[in-house]
Order: C-alpha cells, then structure tokens, then sequence
C-alpha cells in the first residue's frame, strides 16, 4: 500500500509543483491585465477571474479533459488528460492568484511609484524592484492559503483518471474494503501541508527584515 | 542674490483638477545657486506648482523647461510635453524630499541612495558607493548605512531621502514640507541639512511651513495665495514687510501659532 500511495505522492507533488510554477507568474500577468487602463482588457481579465472562481474546478477540469473531443472532434491521446489537469490547475489557481496579487499591489503607496518616478526609474523597473518584492511580502498569508488549499485540491485531478495519492487511496480502499488507505492518504496530505506552511514560514520568516 | 543662468523656467502654469482651478496662472524662475521658498494657506496650490514641476503632475496650460531642456510648450491649446526621452532628461536635472520621505521600506539605507544611481544613470559601482557613503557622513548617518528605514527615526529617514536626492546630482532640488511629518525636535535637524546645502550654493525649491527658517534660508519667497503668485521678493523684505492683506493676515496666523 505505500508503495502505492507513495507514487501517488508524486504525482500529486508534480500536479502541485507545475501548478504553482505556471499559475504564480500567469497571475501577474492577469493582475496587471485587470489593472490596465485599457478597459477591454481590464474587463475581459474580471470575466476571466469571474467564471474561474465562479465555476467548479472539477468542471474546468472536464471540459478540459473532454471539451477538444465533443467540441471539436479531435482525439487525443490518453496522455492528454495530464496536461488537460495542468492547463486546468494553472488556469484556475492563476485566477485566485491575480486576486491576491491585485490587492498587494493596490495596497503599495503611490508614494513609491513618484518616488520612483522622480529618480528615473522605469516604468517595468518601478514594478520589478520596487513594488513587487513589497507585494509578495503583503500577500504571503493569503498566498499561504491558497496554496495549502491546492495540495488538497490536487486530489480532484481524480476525475481524470489520474493515479495522484487520493484516486490510489480510493482504488486501494475499494480493492482491500479498509478505511486504511483513506487514513493514510489523509495524513499524507497533512503532512505535505505541514511542509508547505513551513516553507511559507520561512519565506515569510526571510521578508521579516522590515516593516513598512 | 544670485545671479546664475536659469536651471527652471515656468511661464504661466494652469492646473485644474475637475472644475477645481489650482494653478491659474504662474510663472517662476529659478537661477543656479538660488534657494527659493513658497509659501502660502493649505489649498493655495503649493504642491500642485511643485508635483507640476517634479513632473508628478501634468500641466493643462503653460511652458516648463530645465535649462535648454523645452519639457512642455504652450500650443495655445494647452500643454504640449516634449517626448519621453526629453522628459527622461529633465528628470536627471531635479530632485524632490517629499514631506513622507517614500524611501523604499525594502531597501537598506545604503541601497535606497545607490540603486538609481546604479541602475538608472548606469554609474560605476565604487563611485556610488563612495559617493555616498560621503553624503551619508554628512547626514551623519555613517553608522546606519546597512540599515533598513524602519529602524530609523524620521528625522533620519528624511535625511536619507535627501541623500538618496543628492546622489542623482541634481541641478535643483526641490523639497515639499520636508518636515511637515516630523516631531519638532527633529525639524532642526532637517533644517540644518537643508542650510548646509544652501552655504553649498545648492539651488533648492522649498515649500514650507516654517516662516523663520524661509526668512533666514531662502534669498527669495513666493507667497501663493489662490492659485496665483501674491506677493514675491526678497525673503526678508517678504517676511518683514508684507504689502498684501492677504500676506499679512497669513503671516499672523503662523505667528499666533496657528501652523495647520
């Protein structure tokens, strides 16, 4: 059984590695989208965050998964439902992110932009350097939530037939009629979030340096 | 009084915001060496002319240069700004002290004068370092240079940010209430750095609400009242003989102690 449960484990690990490494920057990109000054792109990013926190990921998922077959009659190869969950994950997680980046950013002062501004830096230079390393320590709790919640989250990637630790659990759980593999896989998930709050800690512990 | 080339030229500066007219019409001239004052009520526009100046604000009518540097042009039909890349360089001409300082809180002292110096203007390292460890030993800030603002007081952190101005070598330097944040023991401190600069021959914009320190610094005021320029002159003479009514009563409010 931990075998088993153990190559779950990676896969949830990977799920939850690619998700965070392609929906963090994409988050950026769609804050600063919904923050433009040209209004069709502000309002096309506010849909897009709406119908990603305002439908299930599981659903997301699914169309994902099925939505170029039924929709466009292609078929693809039964390697299609990994990256059909990635695109899926990232494209949810980017939305809950840019939210959260929104707020860091509308909370840094406009003095430091003039400051900026005064000394000659750069519009991408002022973002970069200045506002953003502010940002992420503004948003680290909100941040840490939302990233524990994805290591649980990664378990819905079940719907695809993906053999993360909790779709192991339940095939382990149906074959051996025990709760056991069901309490193990809990634990597991404890502890994976155990290790992600510490790592937040540290970051979190590493941006103490100042207050502002 | 000073006698160098002009480094500012503002010829009649309008501003609204809305419906609301602050600037209506303002023109000054700054020479090399020249330390200026502006003073005036809450409201009267003083900012406004400086953000207009610092080019945090755009004018809507009205002529602004630094030097041969031609920022905006009157077309008649309102301000016409010259290009990015002359804006850039009028840029590296001033320096703005704001009245809250806005040093980078994620910056060490040292990293806050450096970083524009490095990254902007592309200077060597070494020179900036040593050029501002110099800066800072004339703060007297030499022991705080690896630390973060928040650990200083105000008064430090706002000379740090006149620091961090200097460091870009700028022709004028302007300063918005630089001790308006301050506890009053700590204004003195502020003060002196900012006489300092004047026996330096340092060319300065100040608006403040310290009518002795204008009086004994500045070699020319500018009273605003209104959106205009009400009354202008020598410091002293500004100071001690005020001709408007309006001038007059200001003055009175400050020296019955009604600073707001």
């Amino acid at each position: 059984m931990m075998g088993l449960l153990g190559k779950g484990l990676i896969l949830t690990g990977q799920i939850f590695a690619v998700t965070l490494l392609g929906a963090l920057p994409l988050g950026v990109l769609i804050a600063l989208g919904r923050m433009s000054r040209f209004k069709p792109l502000a309002w096309l990013m506010r849909l897009y965050i709406s119908f990603m926190r305002g439908t299930p990921l599981m659903l997301q998922l699914m169309a994902l998964m099925f939505g170029p077959y039924y929709l466009f009659g292609i078929s693809l190869s039964s390697s299609w439902k990994y990256f059909a969950c990635d695109i899926g994950f990232i494209l949810n997680y980017a939305a809950y992110f840019a939210e959260i980046y929104r707020g860091g950013i509308q909370s840094i002062p406009r003095g430091q932009y003039e400051a900026a501004e005064v000394l000659g830096y750069s519009k991408s230079q002022t973002f970069m350097t200045i506002v953003l390393p502010q940002v992420i320590k503004r948003i680290i709790p909100a941040m840490g939530n939302e990233i524990i919640t994805l290591v649980k989250d990664t378990s819905l990637a079940f719907v695809l037939g993906i053999m993360e630790m909790f779709t192991t659990a339940k095939a382990i759980a149906a074959s051996q009629v025990s709760m056991l593999p069901y309490a193990v896989a809990a634990a597991i998930y404890w502890g994976f979030t155990l290790f992600a709050e510490a790592l937040i800690g540290r970051v979190e512990k590493k941006l103490s340096y100042y207050h502002d | 009084m000073a006698t160098g080339e002009i480094l500012l030229r503002l010829e009649d500066a309008h501003k609204s915001f809305g419906d609301n007219e602050v600037l209506k019409g303002i023109s000054l001239s700054v020479r090399r060496g020249e330390v200026v004052a502006i003073i005036g009520a809450s409201g009267g526009g003083k900012s406004t002319l400086l953000r207009c100046c610092t080019l945090l604000e755009t004018l809507d009518r009205g002529n602004l240069s630094y030097g041969d540097l031609q920022v905006t042009t009157d077309t008649g039909a309102g301000a016409q700004y010259a290009p990015k890349s002359v804006l850039a360089q009028a840029r590296q001409r001033f320096g703005l002290v704001f009245q809250n300082f806005n040093l980078f809180p994620h910056y060490t002292v040292m990293k806050n004068i450096t970083d524009a110096p490095i990254r902007v203007q592309k200077r060597q390292k070494d020179e900036v370092f040593a050029e501002a460890r110099e800066l800072l030993a004339k703060m007297g800030l030499s022991d705080k240079e690896n630390f973060v603002p928040c650990d200083l007081s105000g008064g430090q952190q706002q000379r740090v940010s006149i620091a961090r101005a200097l460091a870009m070598d700028p022709s004028v330097l302007f300063f918005d209430e630089p001790t308006s944040a301050l506890d009053p023991e700590l204004t003195i401190d502020i003060l002196r750095v900012i006489r300092g600069l004047a026996k330096e021959h340092m060319t300065m914009v100040i608006v403040t609400h310290e009518m002795s320190f204008a009086r004994d610094v500045a070699d020319r005021i500018i009273f605003l009242d209104a959106g205009l320029v009400a009354e202008e002159g020598p410091a002293e003479e500004v100071v001690n003989n005020p001709k408007s009514e309006r001038l007059k009563a200001f003055l009175r409010h400050f020296q019955s102690g009604g600073v707001d």
